[in-house]
């Protein structure tokens, strides 16, 4: 009884850290007004040189070729969809990944290493306000892109695509722990970031479909859970053609999910353990 | 005496130009990315190329462009821009990474004008740049085809050195807005994008008539249609000079307010007090 009474005060310890964390995260970043303002335009000019290659490789809004591939040929919001995940791909390479070297840029790497909660508690307050952060973009995003362009989506697709999504943010969550770590060791972890991000954004299907990629790379891209995600929220959301089933698919996710938080998490200690050692955590 | 100061600012640069390649050669990783990366951003547009049209040519492109060779399209745009992309990160955001080194206040208190540091950071980004460039061009030549003759590259060349001239401006300007706005890693990021979207990077602009009209303001649409059009399409030095004219043109405007904007921020952040926050 005693035991559980102390396991919930734990972990409501750990709840408060990690929103904590989250609050820390928003009051920086609405530090940067300006900056802030600038974060919602970014998704707007990400996506429209995406859209607008298209338009110039088709002449028009569609593919006869993307019909015949995946059974849909509007181009619009098959590559909308797919980079409205890549957001979250980014948010676990980069927020989370980053996070560590941001807080040795700021000077409190020691203090946050030094206080008594566990690192996984750290970055999930990373994670928490990174996901809310992203949400907030691809609203804005969709309104601008609906704004623009009319996308042609079925509504009944959206809540098998939410339960998908929440799958693959805890994958997710475990890349970006492993990001996370290497930053430790290699200080400039923008680089491995920047390396992963752009290996992963060839894998992905964003504005493909898995078909077009080289046999290695297909089989590469299933181990990448924003795969499964645009896969799966395409085939619901315009009736993308796929090779498996919802269950496959959360299958699958669930799958990499666990496989990646438990890589994530232990390459993060067994590095966390060796630069402690090492005494090279306060290196630039 | 001026010819005394010339020499002081002179080893200043020299100084900072080793300085700043010391750094560099700290993270030797850093090359190899710089010179790999930039190509592999481009898959993905080859690949959508691939499932929207199903072959290697376009001729909804070729209609606007030219050429329905899309990958040499992107491939190009991926070189030029790389000078461009360092020019913005490695001088634009060059003041900023001083802040958070500690080194700024230095900076400041030394007798040398932080302008001449900002001209000693250029020309290593430059000769960076150049080295990361021709290895690019070396991977595009040996597997995708991209014929560089010399005839070809001497009109490259003056246009490159042409574009970055003016570029160089511009980041020497942006340095000075770091100093005032401080936080200016996402801003970096959105210039970038801003040039995705409204140079001819990755797409023809022509495609759109708003993208159009306000890629003729920036250096690099001009630069890149004309190297483009001397590579792809082996058009004649007549219509070289036009281009010529007007990056030229645009060098002096964005060299002049670089030089006139830097000195203005950084006597107003000098005057606020607001140099070391951050």
């Amino acid at each position: 009884m005693n035991q559980r009474r102390n396991f919930l005060t734990r972990l409501r310890h750990y709840g408060s850290a990690v929103w904590a964390e989250n609050i820390k995260e928003w009051k920086l970043e609405l530090t940067y007004k300006a900056d802030f303002a600038r974060g919602l335009i970014d998704p707007v000019v990400y996506l429209l040189p995406y859209l607008l290659y298209g338009v110039a490789l088709v002449g028009g809004r569609n593919s006869e070729n993307l019909k015949r591939l995946v059974g849909t040929s509007d181009i619009i919001t098959f590559i909308t969809l797919g980079y409205v995940f890549i957001g979250f791909l980014n948010m676990a390479l980069w927020a989370m990944g980053f996070s560590l070297r941001k807080e040795q840029f700021y000077g409190t790497l020691e203090s946050v290493f030094a206080a008594p909660v566990p690192r996984w508690v750290f970055t999930m307050g990373m994670a928490l306000h990174s996901i809310l952060h992203q949400l907030l973009m691809i609203g804005v995003q969709l309104i601008f892109i609906l704004a623009i362009f009319s996308l042609k989506l079925n509504p009944i697709g959206i809540i098998p695509t939410l339960l998908v999504i929440a799958l693959m943010l805890i994958a997710l969550y475990g890349i970006g722990m492993f990001m996370a770590s290497f930053t430790l060791i290699f200080k400039q972890g923008w680089l491995v970031s920047e390396a992963l991000a752009s290996i992963l954004m060839v894998l992905t299907p964003i504005a493909y479909p898995l078909a077009v990629l080289p046999v290695f790379m297909q089989k590469l891209a299933l181990f990448v859970p924003t795969t499964y995600g645009i896969l799966t929220a395409r085939h619901f959301l315009t009736g993308e053609q796929i090779d498996f089933t919802l269950t496959e698919a959360l299958f699958r996710l669930g799958l990499l999910s666990l496989l990646w938080v438990a890589f994530g998490l232990a390459v993060f200690a067994l590095i966390e353990r060796q630069t402690r050692r090492a005494g090279t955590l306060s290196h630039y | 005496m001026a010819h005394r100061r010339w020499q002081i600012e002179l080893g200043a640069i020299a100084a900072e130009f080793v300085k700043t390649m010391r750094i560099w050669f700290s993270y030797p990783i850093i090359m190899v990315y710089w010179a790999v990366f930039p190509l592999l951003w481009v898959l993905p547009y080859v690949f959508q190329g691939r499932a929207l049209v199903g072959s290697a040519s376009s001729e909804a492109f070729r209609q606007l462009t030219g050429s329905g060779n899309y990958l040499a399209f992107v491939l190009i745009g991926a070189m030029i821009s790389t000078f461009v992309f360092s020019a913005l990160w490695g001088v634009g955001n060059s003041l900023r990474e001083e802040t958070y080194w500690g080194t700024m206040e230095y900076i400041i208190a030394s007798p040398t004008h932080p302008l001449v540091i900002l001209i000693g950071k250029t020309l290593a980004e430059w000769a960076w740049s150049t080295v990361m460039v021709i290895f690019q061009a070396a991977i595009i030549a040996l597997f995708f085809g991209v014929q560089f003759t010399l005839a070809k590259i001497l009109p490259v060349l003056l246009l490159v050195v042409l574009l970055m001239i003016g570029f160089y401006g511009f980041a020497i300007a942006f340095a000075g807005f770091t100093l005032l706005i401080k936080e200016v890693h996402g801003w970096v990021h959105t210039l970038e994008w801003v040039f995705f979207l409204f140079s001819p990077i990755r797409y023809p602009v022509q495609v759109n008539p708003i993208t159009a009209a306000l890629s003729t303001l920036i250096p690099l649409t001009w630069a890149l249609v004309a190297i483009r059009g001397i590579i792809l399409l082996n058009k004649t030095e007549i219509n070289l000079f036009q281009t010529v004219l007007v990056l030229a043109l645009m060098d002096i405007v964005l060299l002049t307010a670089g030089y006139f904007l830097f000195i203005y921020l950084e006597r107003k952040t000098r005057r606020d007090g607001t140099i070391g926050m951050h």
